[in-house]
Formats: structure tokens, sequence, C-alpha cells
């Protein structure tokens, strides 16, 4: 009996989160009709997609047991270069590149810090956290740089295909680009390997920090672009942008999607999942005007209580 | 004085269909150091974990002092004064001396302030009474090993305890270190402790033992005085009838020293400072060359030099007549060394991925077309090498996790096998591995063997080294001290040699 309940138990706990999913899609629905409209669909999605990016950049380096603390204030920073680069008449492809290469940049350094020097992930970037907004500060000050006359970068944030939003879109290419990575090529494997016995996949020939290098990088890149869909979305850039917290939400959407901090099993596609249940509980509770304090609590409290169920399975 | 300390009575414990230990019978006097010997797998840590209740056997007791004890919980033989000292310290290297003997359980005055004075007196009287001086502030990480072993022990002697069980505690000793801790255990003797000496080196146990307990298999096979044992009366009991039947088997299959007289790999003077030095051997494709000697005699660290691993401060390394000095694992791989370690879970698995994913894991790059994994061409090697290998059961999307030791070894040497090396290191290739599987993976050796690969084995399992070995090379203290057909070299003799310099 015992034995057939735990089963059924392990059958049913990787569904546990779309089947949670699909529940408060459920109770929010029966208790506000508005909450399952087409456009309030649509807005919950373009309302996680910059979380969401960001989360599906850090799955990876949350998978070989680091963490990227500095994603923030790289949304930031990308934001107010492009801004800058646009400003001074470089023309828009050019100006998306400086702003995503600079994202990169410091996603390496970040990696060649963490892989080459040993040093621990959460301390490197916690510094790099305060360097860069710094760095954004001294570049754009306090204050909000409007972004006026460039509508084609303005359709980044704000545009729409066939009625979906231009960022709903980056959001779901970035995602489908990575679970594709995580699925079809070497780098999906040795990621995975990597977070599940590091020293055995350097004995077994890999460059493991070569690896995780180019994950933090991969970070960098996801914050830089959701710094300018974000900076394009509210048509002004700063340096204070993407503030403290911002990478908590990140960091929760992953291990929401089951990814554990100490590294090991860990899905783009479950974090795609974890992006959305945050999302639908952030809209849900909006919508039943739920006070904004109370929200946060719901918030932590669902956190928590979700990875001690994931906790009890395993 | 006619109780024993400590007594296990008809001790058995089984996993599964593996049967550990069965039937054992075990006491130690007061003032006794006993001698606990038999290979890997006899049956030793078993047994050594009932008697720390790490582990509740499925059958039989235990009385200490007379009085039988509640099985399998170690809070209880704590209480009841039985410590074991593990072969890796179990101090917290950045903590005094003085705290880690006391740890968790100091003396505390009023408002549960701890009361050092008392805490150093009560170590001075400890170390004053046994003979063993420390000092009391020094941080234990900075002490030397034996020094750590002595920490250690008073730990365990603070508890009370009156049965000291030491799990090869000259591991990590020097000669003079040895003859430190010797005395130690002589002072602890005289003061009727109960001493469990654990330990592969026999040398040691003629030393140190008064009686010795030999295991083979799961059992007791002999108890005597050391004073009425000689040494191959010793080794014979070991090893059994056992070896006798496996070495007959063994020579049907020709030994072929030398191999195809092609030279794979040649070692000129290797030497790394302080580890090994001046070690010279060839390896020839198509032989089996196994290095044996006592743990601790740096062989694994030769190993990891020739692995690329670590690097070596002089001599010369080459493979197929070329030069080369392998500044990582990836380069050794692509100039022709596979290794597979000694330690599967620590260095050689992913035990949360599948089977499949492990058996490719060393050749990644092979499977890839245009950047893109060929999933098709991976499931095929996969389905190949569980074939070839009988890994058990036959399920490629399986979680390493899942399979038993030695089916999780054969999807280890099933890695590198399909990496196809030029030259194929194993250290110890069966450790905690079952008889069966045992046999199968000297099958697939020696049928590498036969298609001409040439196959380096570290080994401390005599055993092993004679079923397998078509030559026999032994390490003692980081240097090779001789090499041997091993048609022409007897098993007494190899053991001479092991034990020899130590």
């Amino acid at each position: 009996m015992n034995a057939s309940i735990q089963a059924f138990g392990r059958r049913l706990a990787p569904q546990a989160l779309p089947l949670a999913i699909l529940v408060i899609v459920a109770a929010f629905a029966l208790s506000e009709p508005a909450f399952l409209t087409p456009g309030n669909l649509v807005g919950i999605v373009r309302q996680v997609a910059i979380t969401g990016i960001m989360a599906i950049a850090m799955t990876f380096v949350i998978m070989t047991g680091g963490i990227d603390l500095s994603v923030g204030p790289v949304l930031a920073l990308s934001g107010v270069v492009t801004w800058f680069s646009l400003d001074a008449g470089v023309p828009l492809p050019l100006a998306l590149g400086v702003g995503l290469a600079l994202g990169i940049a410091i996603g390496m350094v970040n990696g060649v810090i963490v892989a080459f020097a040993g040093l621990p992930p959460i301390i490197v970037t916690l510094a790099m956290l305060s360097v860069v907004r710094g760095s954004a500060l001294i570049l754009g000050g306090p204050d909000l740089h409007s972004i006026r006359g460039q509508e084609a970068y303005s359709f980044i944030g704000s545009g729409s295909v066939f009625g979906i939003p231009v960022s709903v879109l980056i959001f779901a290419a970035v995602a489908i680009a990575m679970v594709f990575v995580q699925r079809a090529t070497p780098l999906g494997l040795r990621v995975a390997a990597i977070g599940e016995n590091e020293r055995a996949a350097t004995l077994s020939g890999h460059r493991t920090r070569l690896t995780k290098l180019s994950l933090y990088a991969i970070s960098g890149l996801g914050a830089a672009i959701a710094g300018i869909v974000q900076s394009s979305q509210v048509h002004t850039a700063s340096a204070t942008y993407g503030e403290f917290g911002t990478e908590l939400d990140v960091i929760a959407a992953v291990v929401l999607g089951g990814t554990s901090l100490m590294g090991g099993n860990g899905s783009i596609a479950r974090t795609v999942m974890g992006v959305m249940f945050l999302g639908v509980m952030n809209n849900g509770m909006n919508i039943l005007n739920v006070p904004l304090d109370i929200q946060l609590i719901a918030k932590g409290a669902i956190i928590v209580l979700s990875l001690a169920l994931g906790e009890l399975k395993s | 004085m006619d109780t024993p300390l400590i007594r296990g009575i008809g001790l058995g414990r089984t996993y599964g269909a593996l049967t550990a230990l069965a039937d054992a019978d075990f006491a130690v006097m007061p003032g006794e150091v006993r001698g606990l010997i038999g290979s890997n797998g006899a049956g030793k840590s078993t047994l050594i974990k009932i008697l720390t209740g790490a582990v509740a056997p499925t059958s039989g007791s235990v009385e200490v002092k007379g009085e039988t004890v509640r099985l399998g919980d170690p809070s209880e033989m704590i209480r009841r004064g039985v410590a074991c000292i593990y072969q890796h310290s179990n101090l917290a290297p950045a903590m005094s001396v003085m705290d880690n003997i006391f740890l968790g359980r100091q003396p505390t005055g009023r408002f549960g302030r701890i009361d050092r004075r008392r805490q150093r007196a009560d170590a001075q009287a400890l170390m004053a009474r046994h003979g063993i001086t420390l000092d009391l502030d020094a941080a234990v990480g900075t002490l030397p090993t034996v020094k750590q072993k002595e920490v250690e022990i008073l730990k365990a002697l603070a508890l009370d305890a009156r049965v000291l069980l030491m799990d090869e505690p000259t591991g990590w000793l020097s000669a003079a270190d040895v003859v430190r801790l010797h005395t130690t255990i002589r002072g602890l003797k005289a003061d009727g402790v109960a001493i469990v000496y654990i330990s592969h080196m026999l040398d040691e146990i003629f030393t140190v033992c008064d009686t010795m307990t030999i295991m083979r298999d799961g059992r007791v096979i002999a108890e005597a005085k050391v004073a009425e044992m000689t040494r191959p009366r010793v080794i014979e009991l070991m090893v059994g009838e056992k070896l006798a039947r496996d070495s007959a088997a063994a020579a049907r299959v020709p030994r072929r020293p030398g191999g195809t007289g092609e030279v794979r790999l040649q070692v000129r003077d290797l030497t790394r400072t302080n580890v090994f030095r001046d070690v010279s051997f060839d390896l020839h494709a198509g032989e089996i060359l196994c290095i044996t000697g006592l743990i601790g005699s740096k062989r694994t660290e030769l190993m990891h030099v020739l692995f690329g691993a670590d690097r070596a401060d002089s001599g010369t390394i080459e493979v197929d007549g070329r030069p080369v000095a392998f500044g990582s694992p990836r380069e050794a791989m692509a100039g022709g060394i596979g290794f597979v370690p000694e330690d599967r879970h620590r260095d050689g698995l992913m035990l949360g991925l599948s089977m499949t994913e492990n058996l490719v894991m060393a050749t990644l790059s092979r499977f890839c077309r245009a950047l893109l994994l060929d999933h098709r061409a991976i499931a095929a090697r996969s389905t190949r090498s569980i074939a070839e290998l009988a890994i058990q059961p036959p399920d490629g999307t399986k979680a390493v996790r899942l399979l038993s030791g030695g089916n999780q070894q054969k999807v280890l040497v099933g890695k590198w096998l399909n990496l196809g090396p030029r030259v194929l290191i194993l250290d110890e290739p069966t450790v905690g591995v079952d008889v069966g599987a045992k046999a199968e993976i000297y099958a697939i050796l020696r049928a590498e063997r036969d298609k001409g690969a040439a196959i380096l084995v570290v080994s401390s399992d005599l055993e092993e080294v004679m079923t397998l070995a078509d030559r026999i090379a032994v390490m003692v203290a980081g240097r090779l001290v001789a090499i041997h057909d091993a048609e022409a070299v007897t098993m007494a003799r190899v053991v001479d040699e092991i034990g020899g310099a130590a």
C-alpha cells in the first residue's frame, strides 16, 4: 500500500510543476474570469519575459553548482551602453552588438575568476554586482535617459508581430535555442556531467574550466538581452534598473524549475515552467487585488513550500 | 579478566544476495592488541561497521564487557566505550588540539561557559596517563599526521573508550612515525585498553599485535597468537584454496610476459619529488602488467603522472617511441592513454547520468556531427558496449546510480575501452566488486590483451595480481623494486618484496 503510494508519487513528481500551474490557473480563472482572456495570458508572458530570459541563461551556471548574482547591474549597464551608442549615432545593429558584447565580456570575467582562479561563484559575482553597478552609475548617473526617435529600437520592447509582443518572441526564441543546446549539443551533456561530477568530467578529458567560463558568458549575455528588452520596453535607460532582488527572482525561477543550487540535475524547459509559475502567481494575485505586501509574503512561502516538496520526493 | 571487553557472536550481514559477513565470532580481551587481516572484500570493514554500530548485523549479537548491546546504533557503542580511528582523519583542522579532544562535550561552568581550565587539566591528565605529549593550543591542521592520530586517540580516550578500533592507522605514516604510533599503542595496552588493529601490512601485525583474526570471503577462518604464526601461513590463510584454484585456472590461460614485444609505454627514471623516484619500466602491446604494493606505496600517484593529472619532476615517458609530457588528462587521452580511476564514485562516473551518457563520456567528440550530438550513433555504441560487457540490466537509459557495484565498474571500464587507448591504465579495477563481476572484468581485460592492448593494472589485491598479471612489478615506498614474469615468481616472494623495505 505504502509502496504503491510511493511509486505513484515518483511517477507524479516530475509532473508536479505543470500540474501546479494548471491548478492555480484554474483557481484564478474561477475567481476572476478576466484572467483567462488571451490578452491577459499574453500579458503574463510579457511580464515574465525579462526575468525568464535571464533565468534560462543562468540555468547552466546553477547546474554546475555556480550562481550569477551580477545579472541585475549587467541588465542596467547594457541598457545604458546601448542608449549611449544610439545617442551617439551608432547604427542600431552595432549598438545592440555593443550592449550584448558587454554582457558576454562581464560574464567571461566572472567565468575566468570562478573557473581558473577557483574562487567561490557567490563571492565573485557578488563583487561583480557591485563593480558593474558602480560602473553603470559612473556612465549613466542617477538619471533616466529617455530614448526618442528610435522606432526600430522601441519595436524590440513594445512592438508586436501578429499580435504577439516582440519581447515574448525573443523570450520564446531564447528558450527554444537553449532547450536545443541542452538536448542536442555536446555542451548540454557536458554541463550535466560537470554538475554531476566535475572531477570525473576532467578525468574524462573534458575542458571543464573552459566550459564553466562559457556558461558564465551565456548568463552575462542573457542579462544583456534582458537589459535591451527592458530599456526599449520603457523607452528609457537607467543605471538603476535591475534593482536589488532581480537576481533573486531569476534564481527563484530556476530553482522552482527543479535545478538544485548544489548543482546536478537541471533542465531549461523546466526553468521556463518555473518562470511561468511565478508569472501566473503574480498576475493572478494582481487581478484578485491582493495587496503587494501579502503578495511578497505569499511568493516567498510558495518558493519554500515547493522546494520542500521537491526534497520530500527525493 | 576472563570477560572480553568486546565480543561479537555469530555476526552475519547480507546485502541483497551478497553475503558480506557470515557467522563471525570475534573477541578482544583487555590489554590485547588483535590484528584483523584479510584481502579486500574479506568482510573486515563490515565487521568493524557492526562493532561501531554504523551497520546492524542481519544475525548475531555483540557484547561489551559481557553485556549485550543494542545493535546498529553508533551512539550506544560510543557510550559503552567503543571508538574507531579511521584511516582518514575526522578532526576539525582549524581548531586547537584541546578543542578537538573535547569537541561537542566541552566541560562547562555556569551559564554554559566552556570551562577552559578544567578542559586543560583533563587533557593534561589524559596525556600524562598515556605518555602522549601534544601542544594543546596548536591547530590540528598544522600537526604532522602521526600527531593527528594521537589527537584522535586522545579524543577517543577522553570518551573513556576501552576498545579502540584502528583502521589502517599507518597508511599515511613514515617508518619512524609507525614506530612512534606503536609505542603509543603499547602504552594503551598496558593500561588495559583493547585494540583492534586492521592493516594490510603484515610487518606491523607481527610487530605490534598479540593475536590475529584472519578473514576471507566474509568469514573468520583463523584465530591465532602472533607468536605461533608464520608469515607464509598467514598469507595462505588469507588467500586460501580459492587462489590455488584460481591460479590453476589462470595458469591455463597462457601468460604472455612481454606481449608481442612491441613497446607501447616506456618509462625511464621517472621522479616526482618526495613522492616516487627513479621509476623505470616498459609496457608491451598484448600484455597485462600489474603494479602491486602496499597502500601508500605511491602507485596511484605514479599513474596520475602517466595520465597527465600530475607532473613529474624528472625522467621520461614515451608512448610508441615518442617522448610525451602530458599537461592534462585531456592531452594524455589524445596521446593514447586511458585511465580507469580507483574510486569510481568520486573520480569515475556521473552517477546521476544514464549508462549511455557515461559510456560515451570520454569520447564525446567522436559522436558529434556538425556540432550536434549524434544520438543515434551514441545509442548504437551504448547498446554494443552493454552487450559486449554483459552489463545488467541491459538498459542504457538507466541511471548508473541504480546499478550494482560490479555493473558500475563495467560501465566505467567500458567508457575507457570505447576510447580505444594505446595504453589502458586501471587503478584497483575490482575494488568493492563481487566475485562474479571480478571474473567477468578479468575476462574482459584478457580479451583486450589478446587483441593487442597494453594494459597496466594497479592492484593491492595479491589474489588479483597472481590471477591477472603477465608480469608483476612491486612498488615499495615510491620505488619500483622488482619486475617479474608472473609465471616465474611465487606469491611468497612477491609478499616479501612488498613488505621488504617497510
